[in-house]
């Protein structure tokens, strides 16, 4: 029976690695073939031999090229594994980012807490109801609504008012106040919050706050707690708690009063702020100014020429004693730091 | 020569150092969004260290003719030196607040009367060290007789 030499199984065949069909054809093979018995003698010789030499030991420097040639691709490895996670994790957040603030779902609530308030074009008679972007709340002469500013406050909704919610993202909670009259009650951080009107922006900086907008887009501001700045093209004015500050469309923010200022002062400061009738309110406002007042003052310094500046800053300087680091120079120059550095202290009045 | 000279940095030393001393303010002078809705703020001047400083405060009252003690909670800003106290006593009866403090070896006190949820400014009383019972007790006088108004 002709079968096939078995030369390429022989080291197998010793070492008894073949399948046991395998290893009885070679066998079988082996017995009626006497090249194949006497090569299989050559390589069971040298293998056997193979196993009588002693283990040796390679030098160190053998070793060291070997572990550098096996960091090597190692190192490569874990660099294009980290450059891989950190353009995934770079992608997954950029997705989570654009998911939380382009998804349509990030929608505040609105509870109706009066009459049948309209939100994005549907009234609501029970209950509650979302908004988001883009969407508006409306309220007539016998209805209103509380607005959950995503998880940093709410918003009352006075009769009477149109409320866009411009923004609602996790750093920009943005409305635009149309007309009417909003409560807004935040607990978070400054400069989380803000309203638009026809005649500037106000700005979150802790507070509690009421701002009334009628239909030609003049506002007024009135802060019960912490502080709202209300922005229009660089000019700014910085509300306190128990202050008040009105607008205009095309002028931006008034000077600032307290509600409890005289009303020679207010009156004056209505002139002024509005008015530019110069002199004579000017001087009003400077005889009835009390240590309190330097609020309005302290803002003046900024809506004056430098004469008048010179007399305001007199006046603050006779209500209450200048700190250290507000020089007169530097405060007629307008210089911000020294000018913020007496705010601060001078806040300690108000 | 030398007596001289340092009796001359001795006084000069003594005239130039502050006292240590409350000033009080309204919530938005602390700056801190976090104190808003504070009874009041403080902090401190004439202390070369606040943060080694010692400072305590207690609310003082009278409700329905009885004389009441309620130890505060003063709660520091993160600007060295600055504290807030939130109103922790009832809203019924005549309050106000007796402040105290201790920095290195000067003290200071101060008594604020409180109206409604506010304190009174033009009332509020100042010392170099803490107001004493007979003050305290004069003041809530003041405060129940409405003068304080």
């Amino acid at each position: 029976m002709f079968t096939r030499h078995v030369s390429r199984q022989l080291a197998a065949h010793i070492d008894g690695e073949l399948s046991p069909q395998k290893a009885g054809n070679a066998a079988r093979h082996i017995a009626q073939c006497a090249d194949c018995r006497a090569e299989r003698e050559q390589v069971k010789y040298g293998m056997d031999a193979l196993d009588q030499l002693a283990p040796v030991a390679p030098p160190d420097a053998i070793w060291m090229s070997i572990e550098a040639a096996l960091r090597r691709p190692e190192s490569s490895v874990r660099e294009w594994r980290l450059a891989f996670a950190a353009s995934a994790i770079l992608i997954l957040s950029g997705a989570a980012y654009w998911a939380v603030t382009h998804r349509p779902g990030v929608r505040w609530e609105v509870l109706r807490t009066g009459g049948a308030p309209v939100v994005n074009q549907k009234r609501i008679v029970r209950g509650g109801s979302r908004i988001g972007a883009g969407e508006w709340i409306e309220t007539d002469s016998e209805s209103r609504a509380r607005l959950q500013v995503g998880e940093i406050g709410s918003v009352e909704v006075g009769p009477n008012t149109r409320l866009r919610v411009v923004a609602a993202r996790p750093g920009e909670h943005r409305l635009a106040l149309a007309r009417g009259e909003i409560r807004a009650k935040i607990s978070a951080p400054p400069r989380l919050f803000f309203v638009d009107t026809g005649s500037g922006t106000a700005v979150d900086l802790g507070c509690e706050y009421t701002l009334v907008a009628d239909d030609g887009g003049n506002d007024l501001l009135r802060v019960s707690k912490g502080w709202v700045s209300f922005q229009w093209k660089g000019l700014e004015s910085l509300v306190p708690a128990g202050a008040s500050c009105r607008t205009r469309p095309g002028v931006g923010p008034g000077i600032p009063y307290f509600e409890d200022a005289p009303e020679r002062l207010k009156q004056a400061l209505e002139i002024f702020g509005f008015e530019k009738a110069g002199d004579e309110a000017l001087r009003t406002i400077l005889t009835e100014a009390r240590v309190r007042d330097t609020l309005t003052l302290w803002h003046l310094l900024w809506r004056v020429d430098v004469e008048d500046r010179a007399r305001i800053y007199d006046r603050i300087a006779s209500l209450t004693p200048v700190p250290a680091g507000v020089s007169r120079e530097q405060a007629l120059k307008l210089d911000r730091g020294t000018l913020s550095r007496w705010k601060d202290e001078l806040a300690w009045t108000w | 020569m030398l007596r001289l000279a340092i009796a001359v940095c001795v006084l000069a030393t003594f005239a130039l150092a502050q006292d240590f001393k409350f000033i009080i303010g309204s919530p938005v002078a602390s700056q801190d969004f976090q104190f808003k809705s504070a009874a009041f703020v403080f902090r401190t001047e004439g202390c070369a260290d606040p943060a080694k400083s010692q400072i305590g405060a207690t609310a003082e009252g009278i409700v329905k003719g009885t004389r009441r003690s309620i130890a505060l909670k003063v709660m520091a800003s993160a600007k060295p030196g600055v504290y807030a106290v939130v109103q922790t006593w009832p809203a019924e009866g005549d309050w106000l607040v007796s402040l105290r403090g201790t920095c290195a070896d000067a003290n200071a006190g101060a008594i604020v009367p409180i109206r409604g949820t506010g304190f009174v400014r033009e009332s509020s009383k100042f010392f170099s060290r803490p107001a004493t019972d007979s003050e305290i007790d004069a003041a809530l006088k003041a405060l129940a007789q409405g003068d304080h108004k």
